[in-house]
């Protein structure tokens, strides 16, 4: 027992010169032959203490000739396309094609580090400091890397001056970091980023026409089955990262949906992509199938997403030239999911009035609620609707809650912030386990799953409540002049005129004067989408704008669209 | 992410963002203005801030969720909440990070007061982390560890804490606790103090009281430098006397242990406590002191608490010592105990205050004196005493106490006719 306690210590003793030492009841050492007792003690040390957990760490500063071996010099894109990769394999796993990665997503890079000169080009961006032996062939295998031949690529790119042996300000794990932040590339926007990132893996989902759409992305990003906030941590254990990469890589935050979409929009003008892969009625995307989508998912009947078509073809929204991205007729992304669910928005108004008054009226004269040929209760819809979403509402903010940020590897800005980071670090663990243990639960969110529907309507188990799907809207259109029209005939809106292009929305100031049903729609639908009242309340307004639009306009649309609309349904607007 | 925006100059960027940032916090229906990194004022932790990243709003929905949890006593839940909620102190931005740390500790603390599995250990890990993750609060967290473990009966391990803590130093902090650093030392003697209590009362049964002498020497000296020296500052030591004093007296230092006390009760710069007198008179007591010393000792503790316990003894010191003046006096004491409720009820009271006027009546003049005292009372005291309902309550509970104060109705309020002669008469027929 002795001999563990006392095992490092070999000096002999001072009066019989043996290595002998025991350890005394009190934690003096003692020479077993002699019984002299030195001054040394053994430090009792508190069991739930780590060893030398409040100690300083002592930061070696490893030679120039280490860092050859030691570590690996790397380029920023080259970080970015791993990232770049494992998200896409994250995709893969949950089902989409292999050629969205393989065929799509790596032309797409190589075509994005092309036009920023990363990579792939003759006159590549670099500083003055990093000396490349040769740079055609850097830039071919570059883009190339896989783990192994990490290291052979730029092994022979390991300059003195290279700036990851400097201290201070230079200081960083990866080759170009430093360059990459100078004034005058953060003013071309080309910077790379994980919000980048992003934007090209939701370019590439489009171009190949997967079921994703930009809410679908960001939900899955946010419940952590596409690695976005540590994804830093999945880098190959050659790739160190500190100092300024710590800019670059650490996430705190899941950008907007807006702010993701306008990220795509740039890239796709600063890529000149060519114009996409038609958007057919047949795509996941295009708002005939996405419509009926989110109709299921909101428990609305099947019979309205014939509605819902039909005033996407007033909108000229339903011809496939309008979905798809074209650099002269139709150079805005489409944002899919908004437009859908505005679609749908401005169907229940059209049939339903959702001004406080006509939509309940309408349902006070519904007949049987259930079996064969039941109709459709706006009313009973509402409440069932509102407990699954209030229910589905506490259990997304409660998962926030619980949502960890932190990497279990940070990177390090500074030097000499790594001791006091650490030991924030292992208090924070510390902690977390004694509660860990006490709670009996491990920390995070509970019972994460990743489904593009949000709510579950049926009979089984665990379902939000009955399925209203096969409802008929009986009460609320009517055969007339054998055309089926809906029995409300008038339809409200606020005001369509645009803003100024640099005004700010308006959904604030307009909040109280409008409808509450129409409100809570709103939010329902943002619930579903994870999205911002105002962006769906602007985009509801869009899609009015085309419905309505004056006729010279209506013809433009007419013209540009190649649809002949049929208005089969009564409006009295503003037209 | 964030740390980009931050890092890089704000402002040229703030162009091109201005329209995704400005449409992100529509909902706060302000202008971006300026940099990212205003520096927050002082506000309220759950509180929505503006450019809340990620990271912030799960910590503060976290810190909602705990506040709901504990104000409804759901402390498994808050237990969970916690466990999510300990990487607010991986935060990068340092302004702050003293109240978060601080609201973790109390928050921790408290959560493992009420939680059904909580042990010691558990205390030990969160006060040990919490203790050394900061500067400022070093000392505090040390001080209520230790009390912690007072209060569970580890004295040894409290004492090792606080030695621990006495000598720590750190610059600027030192001086600016200087208090916190006075308190530890203070129970740190305590505890000193009661490890040798504890050590005597064991080793009080042997005959060999010299085993161990060092030991307890070395405990007693520790103990009674830092008594004294705590005992020299002005303020309410009550238990750090007490235990002084017993030291002292063990040692039979009578002189050292007078000195003090008296010191603690008359010193001027010690604020006013009824307890230093109420010390030197039980010291004072002990030790046989003539009977003038102890009337001297109580009269001040009369100025301070009429109504203390203590008067009773005061009382019958008068008595005994025979002089017109002092049954006077005994008789004005009691008067003004009973104008305290507590004693309304309380038979040996009034007992004692029949006994004086009855004694008082053997002199002359008695009724101009007693008059003169009852001028000040004469509006309230009735009601406070002799009103019909007390005249009820006194009959059913205790008959005695109402026949000695119907006895003392034509004494103390010979002009009154009051209710409760009344009802007595009526009682009686």
């Amino acid at each position: 027992m002795d001999e563990e306690e006392t095992a490092g210590y070999s000096e002999p003793c001072a009066q019989c010169a043996a290595v002998d030492w025991g350890l005394s009841e009190e934690g003096r050492f003692f020479c077993k032959s002699c019984h002299n007792v030195i001054e040394r003690t053994k430090e009792v040390m508190d069991l739930t203490f780590i060893q030398g957990a409040n100690r300083i760490s002592t930061l070696g500063r490893k030679s120039k000739t280490e860092t050859a071996g030691g570590r690996h010099t790397w380029m920023v894109c080259e970080g970015f396309q791993f990232i770049l990769m494992n998200q896409a394999d994250a995709l893969l796993r949950l089902g989409v094609h292999p050629h969205f990665k393989d065929g799509v997503l790596r032309q797409l890079w190589r075509l994005y580090l092309q036009k920023s000169r990363q990579a792939y080009c003759v006159n590549r961006v670099r500083s003055a400091k990093f000396r490349v032996g040769d740079a055609d062939s850097d830039s071919d295998s570059a883009a190339e890397a896989s783990v192994a031949s990490a290291s052979g690529t730029d092994g022979e790119s390991n300059p003195c001056s290279s700036p990851s042996s400097k201290g201070g300000s230079d200081w960083s794990g990866s080759a170009d970091s430093l360059c990459y932040l100078t004034p005058r590339q953060r003013r071309s926007h080309r910077l790379l980023s994980l919000k980048k990132t992003l934007a090209l893996i939701h370019l590439a989902l489009v171009w190949s026409r997967e079921a994703l759409t930009l809410s679908d992305l960001l939900g899955l990003v946010n419940c952590g089955s596409v690695p976005y906030v540590k994804a830093h941590e999945q880098l190959p254990e050659q790739m160190k990262l500190f100092g300024k990469d710590a800019l670059l890589f650490n996430a705190e935050t899941v950008p907007s949906h807006r702010s993701l979409h306008k990220e795509a929009q740039d890239l796709l003008l600063f890529l000149q992509l060519p114009a996409f892969p038609p958007i057919s009625q047949q795509t996941l995307l295009h708002p005939g199938p996405l419509s009926l989508r989110y109709l299921i998912d909101a428990n609305l009947p099947g019979e309205l997403h014939r509605w819902v078509c039909r005033v996407a073809e007033l909108a000229g929204l339903f011809h496939e030239s309008s979905q798809t991205f074209h650099p002269e007729s139709q150079p805005t992304l489409p944002r899919y999911d908004l437009q859908a669910a505005a679609l749908i928005i401005v169907t229940m108004k059209l049939l339903f009035g959702l001004d406080d008054h006509t939509e309940w009226e309408l349902s006070n004269n519904a007949r049987s609620t259930d079996g064969e040929g039941a109709q459709f209760n706006l009313r009973r819809w509402y409440k069932l609707m509102q407990t699954a979403l209030n229910r589905a509402q506490q259990k997304r903010d409660q998962d926030t809650a619980r949502r960890q940020w932190r990497a279990k590897k940070p990177i390090f800005m500074r030097k000499k912030e790594k001791w006091w980071i650490m030991k924030k670090k292992r208090v924070a663990e510390q902690l977390q386990m004694c509660f860990e243990k006490l709670s009996s639960q491990p920390s995070g969110p509970k019972d994460v799953t990743t489904s593009s529907f949000k709510f579950c309507w049926g009979e089984q188990k665990g379902a939000d409540g009955p399925s209203l799907h096969h409802t008929l809207l009986d009460g609320v259109v009517g055969l007339k002049d054998d055309l089926l029209t809906p029995h409300h005939h008038s339809y409200w809106h606020s005001s369509l005129r645009p803003c100024k292009p640099r005004c700010q929305n308006h959904f604030t100031d307009l909040k109280n004067t409008l409808p509450n049903s129409f409100i809570w729609l709103l939010e329902l639908f943002c619930f579903i989408l994870d999205v911002k009242p105002s962006c769906l309340y602007e985009e509801v307004l869009s899609v009015e704008r085309r419905v309505f639009a004056p006729p010279t306009d209506r013809a433009r649309l007419r013209n540009r669209t190649e649809t002949r609309t049929r208005h089969s349904a009564q409006t009295s607007g503003e037209s | 992410m964030d740390d980009l925006e931050k890092e890089l100059n704000p402002r040229e960027d703030m162009e091109n963002d201005d329209d995704d940032d400005a449409d992100d916090s529509c909902d706060n229906s302000s202008r971006k203005e300026g940099s990212s990194f205003k520096l927050d004022l002082i506000q309220p932790i759950c509180q929505k801030t503006l450019h809340e990243n990620g990271f912030h709003q799960s910590v503060r929905l976290c810190l909602e969720y705990i506040r709901e949890a504990m104000l409804h006593h759901r402390w498994l839940e808050a237990a969970e909440y916690m466990a999510s909620y300990a990487q607010i102190l991986e935060d990068r931005v340092n302004l702050t990070a003293q109240q978060y740390k601080e609201l973790v500790w109390r928050i921790s603390t408290e959560i493992l007061h009420h939680h059904p599995k909580s042990t010691m250990d558990d205390y030990n890990v969160i006060y040990e982390r919490m203790k050394h993750s900061g500067f400022k609060h070093y000392l505090k967290i040390s001080l209520e560890h230790s009390f912690h473990l007072m209060l569970h009966g580890q004295i040894e391990a409290a004492k090792q804490k606080l030695s621990e803590a006495e000598s720590w130093r750190h610059g600027k902090e030192t001086t600016s606790q200087y208090q916190m650093t006075k308190l530890i030392q203070a129970y740190r003697s305590l505890l000193d103090y009661i490890i040798w209590y504890e050590k005597k009362s064991m080793l009080s049964g042997n005959d060999s009281f010299e085993s161990d002498s060092q030991g307890m020497q070395n405990y007693y000296r520790q103990a009674s430098i830092n008594l004294k020296e705590i005992l020299s500052n002005p303020g309410v030591w009550d238990p750090f006397i007490l235990s002084y004093v017993t030291m002292l007296e063990f040692k039979e230092d009578q002189e050292e242990a007078l000195e003090v006390l008296n010191k603690y009760a008359y010193d001027d710069s010690f604020p006013p406590n009824p307890n230093a007198h109420v010390f030197l008179y039980q010291y004072l007591k002990r030790h046989d002191a003539s009977q003038k010393k102890l009337k001297r000792v109580l009269k001040t503790l009369h100025f301070l608490v009429p109504s203390h316990e203590l008067m009773l003894e005061y009382f019958s010191l008068l008595l005994q010592s025979g002089s017109k003046k002092d049954h006077q006096k005994a008789v004005e004491v009691v008067l003004d105990m009973l104008d305290f409720a507590c004693w309304r009820s309380n038979l040996d009271v009034w007992k004692c205050l029949q006994n004086s006027i009855q004694n008082l009546q053997t002199g002359e003049d008695w009724k101009s004196f007693v008059e003169e005292k009852m001028a000040v009372r004469k509006e309230w005291w009735p009601a406070l005493h002799y009103t019909k309902f007390h005249a009820m309550k006194d009959s059913e509970e205790n008959p005695e106490l109402l026949k000695v104060k119907a006895s003392l109705i034509s004494a103390l309020c010979p002009d009154r006719t009051l209710k409760y002669s009344v009802e007595l008469e009526s009682c009686q027929e």
